[in-house]
């Protein structure tokens, strides 16, 4: 458990000794549900963004993805859709994006950086076009209805591990999931072994796409309100999510859960309690950046060290790998 | 002079007067086919290929729009395309430092930020550290550049020394500085700088902008390190193969540490640039431009995958987003159809750079 | 007859250069061959198209009698064919029963979705596993299993698809010795199940002891085949180095001198090399043989810097470097021309003249600045002088040059820096014969100015033909040294082999 979650879990934990020792209220059931709450949008994209990232690729499309997706389920709700039709024209958006992402890197060899850079843009402006650069205000309904619960779970939550559920299935227990694992630990091991690469590739950001899309319906429905700088750069907070949970950019190594989910949650967690203990509200992107660059220093370091081991060795005695 | 060769290639040297500038032949086992079917497809990958592409395309752009769009070409508008022109082009000249040595540089716009606001709080005449003093505008200037300076060594030594993947130092530098220019200034601009400030921003000796000149002197300084100077070579050889330039005694760490402060005060000039044509010292300048920092060298024809890369193609591509974001805001388009075209834009240099890979990749 | 599998008159050419010459042989069902020969003798290639991944220019492989065109490793191992390479190529992220079955995994439908048969999986590892003898639970991460178990994996993988031929490419040099007899046991069951085998290898008496049948490769031709009862140890190793000779190396005078230029003191790095110790001279050529895997490499790299070394020093011109890195190397004048020019000697999109500028550059220059024309002068100087024509040196694309002269590139561009030591790791592989004589004559002529030459081969006669003194590698140690009057490709073979006295 703690190496499939690595650092990311013993930071968390600190993170929860230290703002749970300042603050009084930190630890609170109630703040912590809020923390989960509020991690629900982050960790849906993160979980997709994994996908990609585990097939050493990158999918920088998402925040756009997440605002199509809400300004087309938003504009389907004010225009007094049903709210089970606005979620499935928002699984259309993602499923857009994620196939032209998917065409783009699997079947153009494009390099996924420039790629998904380039649907940022045109995702990011179709986003505008809809929503014509103007805020759109959900009715109190809606965001009533976001924050309701189903048996004391509320929503956003239900949707969080149905998601993460999902693609955590997806990538554990199917043939699909563990060739993802292949491709990213080695593309050419992986075609001399017989699988279809490009169908990996193109998979892993489908499912990005739609994560992102899923994503972007639920911070919708927590904030209600889908304005010009909605999703903006949100594809940075996922990526960093992934890697706060273990998940190496190279490819081939991370866990959706418990890795990126917690490295979701941490994020959400340093935030809330920085609030929490009347913290300079500035200082919020520092922390932030302080955690993620000592959690991939310490990857980086360790990731060192295991190739260093891994040296060929010539002359054997019985020695094991480890020393 | 020898002729220097504009097709592809990174500042390559000439051994001889006899290369033609359009030969991309070696000892190539291509032979000369007299096909005149092949030629014509040889000149047309050669102009889409030729690094002169974005020019013919400008120029067309020009003329299309032009008829569209009469005060296109008005000397009110070229001077509003020259100030935006300029502060994204010495940033794409940083960012494109770093992408020459198969990097990415995500906090320039948090150079500039930083900068900005450090500049600003030592020259400001509103209780600034420096306020009223003969020194505050040398030492403030200084500051902005050693600001960049920093946060680039920053990022070289956390990429070479602990050997971290650049799209996460400088995610994470981006972050954290963003973060301290806000924090330093509760969000608030910094206003009442001194005037030579707004001199080097907006003044001009006689019809030429003093903005344009220290661009320019920029990026001649940059076309010269790049095309003429040993660590220029360095850093295209550490972009295309690190490994062979290491055993060519190439010293890998310290020239990629470098790339990387070039970024940074590159970012800073930007900075002393806009801040000073703005007039105010912001947290938040040049927040949007980051993505186009990427996006305007990669136009050009600068490779993301490192190791090719040349001045002029930035500025072919800085130019060529902002003239495109000039004529079609004036033609009433939305920023929405802008941002759409900019990413069509990046896809299509993007395939162009795939192929471009793919043709002269071994079989 | 009951052969599985023939192989008839193959021929195969890399640029020009011909690998496989004519080559024939066959495997009885149920029968283990062996195959030996000197690195370089073509072993790895005939594999490799009996493993579907290269196709033969000319001949014709047939299994079961039926002739076959093999065109990829899927459609070899459809017909049965398995090749258990030296680089497994297996996913050290993912556990030991999904290596087993990673393309085509055992499937079953859950509501409709495909979904991984686990417990299908499971008992088909564990089956698969007690076959081949290693008792690790399936569940197992490969990256945590040693080398000797991680082979017995793909050995299992090759079952599991029902392999009838299994080729074995030096499965023992990254064995200890138990390990190692668990495999000949593997082995000897999986013969009993009728499976046949072709086992490549360098430990002579291994080969001896498990294989029915041996042939031997020589220079891209099968120069003996037949039952181990024919073969024995000095015969084998007189079959591989043969009456090859091919007055290919210019007559050189020996200019060494008693000054080192180079000492290499204790040097050593657990699992790797062992306390060497050695001298190069001034105006010497020192030849280095090794089979692959002996550390030839390894120690060469070390002494540049590119690998760090625990214990021992490295002396050069009487000073123990105190830095080890390849810029330090480089300031000290040493050149290290590696093995694999295309990814770490050349920079394969550049042009000619950017290659040869590498590594000289600084001395070419002045405050930072390139001196365009003395250099552009300095490069064509030694670019001739090393053979290269105008046009190859006016070239674009180094990717478009023959080998020759790809190595050419990379010489002049260490002798652009004038170097004192030279360091050449296989520089003749991959090069045709005329090019080949012209890099004897720089090395020669190297020599003759007063440098000091390193030279690692796996070629003997290379060795025999152009070196003042030869030390023999093994194991990470240096087990032999002769000096000219003592040349001999069967003693060296022996020492490489560790065959001891003859029987």
């Amino acid at each position: 458990m703690l190496r499939a979650a690595g650092n990311g879990a013993i930071t968390f934990a600190l993170v929860l000794i230290v703002f749970g020792s300042i603050s009084r209220h930190f630890l609170d059931s109630s703040n912590l549900i809020n923390i989960v709450v509020q991690s629900s949008s982050l960790a849906i994209v993160a979980v997709g963004m994994t996908c990609t990232l585990l097939t050493a690729g990158i999918d920088l499309s998402v925040g756009s993805t997440m605002f199509v997706a809400a300004a087309v389920a938003g504009k389907l709700l004010l225009d007094g859709s049903p709210a089970s039709l606005a979620v499935v024209a928002a699984l259309g958006v993602g499923l857009a994006f994620g196939l032209t992402n998917a065409v783009l890197v699997a079947y153009f060899s494009m390099q996924p950086f420039i790629a998904t850079l380039a649907t940022l843009f045109l995702g990011r402006g179709l986003a505008l076009l809809i929503t014509q650069t103007r805020s759109l205000n959900l009715p109190d309904g809606f965001v009533q209805f976001g924050s309701r619960r189903i048996l004391f779970v509320p929503l956003p939550i239900l949707a969080m591990v149905l998601a993460i559920g999902t693609i955590h299935f997806i990538l554990s227990r199917t043939s699909l999931g563990r060739q993802i694992y292949a491709v990213g630990h080695s593309p050419s091991a992986a075609r001399v072994a017989g699988i279809n690469t490009r169908r990996v590739l193109a998979s892993s950001y489908v499912i990005c796409g739609l994560c992102a899309a899923i994503g972007g319906v639920v911070a919708l429905s927590l904030l209600g309100t889908v304005s010009q700088t909605f999703g903006s750069q949100r594809e940075f907070s996922a990526v960093s999510a992934a890697v706060l949970g273990g998940t190496s950019l190279f490819g081939g190594r991370g866990k959706v859960f418990p890795g990126t989910v917690i490295g979701a949650l941490l994020i959400q967690a340093v935030e809330n309690g920085l609030v929490l203990v009347n913290a300079d509200p500035y200082i919020y992107p520092l922390v932030t950046a302080v955690v993620i660059f000592s959690t991939v220093l310490i990857d980086s370091l360790r990731h060192e060290r295991f190739l260093k081991a891994s040296r060929r060795k010539i002359r054997l005695e019985d020695v094991s790998l480890a020393s | 002079m020898q002729p220097k060769s504009d097709i592809q290639g990174a500042g390559d040297l000439q051994v001889t007067t006899f290369a033609s500038p359009d030969s991309t032949k070696g000892e190539s086992t291509r032979d000369q086919v007299g096909d005149s079917r092949q030629s014509a497809g040889n000149r047309i990958s050669r102009l889409l290929f030729s690094e002169y592409l974005l020019l013919y395309l400008i120029a067309a752009y020009l003329v299309v729009m032009v008829g569209l769009i009469p005060g296109l070409l008005s000397a009110g508008n070229l001077r509003s395309v020259l100030s935006n022109l300029l502060p994204l082009l010495v940033v794409s000249i940083a960012q494109g430092f770093v992408l020459i040595t198969a990097g990415i540089d995500l906090s320039v716009t948090a150079v500039f930020a930083c900068s900005s606001v450090v500049g600003g709080l030592i020259m400001t005449a509103d209780g600034g550290w420096l306020s009223h003093s003969p020194w505050s505008v040398p030492v403030g200037l200084a500051a902005m550049l050693l600001v960049g300076a920093v946060i680039g060594f920053l990022n070289g030594l956390s990429i070479t020394l602990f050997k971290m993947p650049p799209f996460v130092v400088t995610l994470s530098t981006m972050t954290f500085f963003g973060g301290v220019a806000v924090w330093i200034t509760r969000s608030r601009n910094i206003y009442e700088l001194p005037r030579q400030i707004a001199t080097i921003g907006k003044g001009s000796i006689g019809f030429v902008p003093y903005a344009l000149l220290l661009t320019a002197m920029l990026a001649a300084i940059a076309h010269l390190v790049l095309s003429e100077t040993v660590i220029g070579r360095w850093l295209y050889s550490v972009g295309q193969n690190s490994k062979a330039a290491l055993i060519s005694g190439i010293p890998v760490n310290r020239t990629i540490i470098c790339a990387y402060v070039v970024s940074g005060v590159c970012a800073a000039v930007a900075a002393i640039l806009l801040t000073g044509r703005l007039e105010t010292a912001s947290p938040i300048i040049g927040q949007r431009l980051l993505l186009d920092t990427v996006a305007a060298p990669v136009i050009g024809g600068v490779s993301l995958f490192g190791g090719r890369g040349k001045i002029r193609w930035i500025v072919f591509g800085a130019l060529f987003v902002t003239f495109m974001d000039n004529g079609l805001n004036l033609l009433g388009l939305s920023y929405f159809v802008i941002m759409m075209a900019k990413g069509a834009l990046v896809l299509l240099a993007a395939l162009l750079d795939v192929r471009r890979a793919a043709s002269t990749a071994q079989a | 007859m009951s052969h599985i599998l023939q192989v008839e008159a193959v021929c195969k050419s890399f640029f020009n250069v011909r690998v496989l010459r004519d080559v024939s042989l066959s495997l009885e069902r149920g029968h283990i061959l062996g195959l030996v020969g000197e690195n370089g003798a073509g072993k790895s290639t005939l594999m490799n198209i009996l493993g579907g991944v290269l196709t033969p220019d000319s001949g014709s492989v047939l299994v079961e009698g039926r002739r076959l065109a093999l065109r990829n490793p899927q459609h070899a191992a459809e017909h049965g064919i398995a090749f258990i390479h030296q680089e497994l190529n297996l996913f050290g992220n993912l556990t030991v029963a999904e290596n087993l079955f990673v393309p085509r995994f055992p499937r079953r439908r859950v509501l409709g979705f495909p979904v991984l048969d686990n417990k299908t999986i499971q008992q088909r590892a564990r089956q698969l596993l007690e076959l081949v003898g290693l008792g690790i639970s399936t569940d197992t991460l490969v990256g945590d299993l040693s080398p000797g178990e991680r082979q017995l994996v793909e050995i299992a993988k090759a079952l599991n698809v029902d392999a009838r031929i299994l080729i074995l490419d030096e499965p023992t040099t990254s064995l200890t010795n138990r390990e190692a007899e668990r495999l000949f046991s593997l082995i000897e069951r999986l013969r009993a199940k009728d499976i046949s085998m072709i086992y490549i290898s360098h430990a002579l008496a291994d080969v001896l002891r498990l294989c029915d049948e041996i042939c031997v490769l020589r220079d891209g031709c099968m120069v003996a085949h037949g039952p181990k009862s024919e073969f024995s140890f000095a015969s084998m190793i007189s079959l591989m180095t043969g009456q090859n000779l091919e007055e290919l190396y210019p007559t050189r005078q020996s200019r060494a001198s008693n000054e080192p230029k180079l000492e290499v003191r204790h040097l050593s790095q657990r699992g790797v090399v062992k306390d060497l110790n050695f001298r190069l001279n001034k105006g010497e050529v020192l030849g280095l043989f090794g089979l692959m895997g002996a550390g030839r490499t390894e120690l060469a790299r070390m002494i540049f810097g590119l690998d760090s070394h625990a214990e021992g020093d490295v002396v050069i011109d009487g000073v123990v470097a105190q830095n080890n890195t390849p810029h330090d190397r480089v300031r000290q004048r040493v050149a290290f021309v590696t093995e694999d020019r295309r990814q770490e000697g050349l920079f394969m999109e550049a042009s000619v003249a950017s290659n040869v500028a590498a590594v000289a550059l600084p001395a070419y220059s002045r405050f930072g600045f390139v001196d365009q024309d003395h250099f552009a002068e300095a490069v064509t100087r030694v670019g001739r002088s090393v053979g290269l024509s105008a046009s190859a040196l006016l070239s674009r694309e180094v990717r478009s040059l023959s080998g020759g002269n790809q190595q050419k590139v990379v010489l002049s561009k260490w002798f652009l820096a004038k170097p004192k030591v030279l360091i050449l790791d296989e520089p003749t592989r991959g090069v045709d014969v005329v090019a080949k004589h012209e890099i004897y004559g720089l090395m020669n002529r190297f020599v003759s100015e007063g440098g000091a030459l390193l030279l690692i081969s796996s070629e003997i006669e290379e060795l025999l033909g152009m070196c003042d003194r030869i030390l023999v590698m093994r194991n990470g140690e240096i087990c032999d040294h002769l000096a000219r009057p003592e040349f001999n490709s069967e003693r060296i073979l022996r020492s490489a082999f560790g065959a001891g006295a003859l029987p």
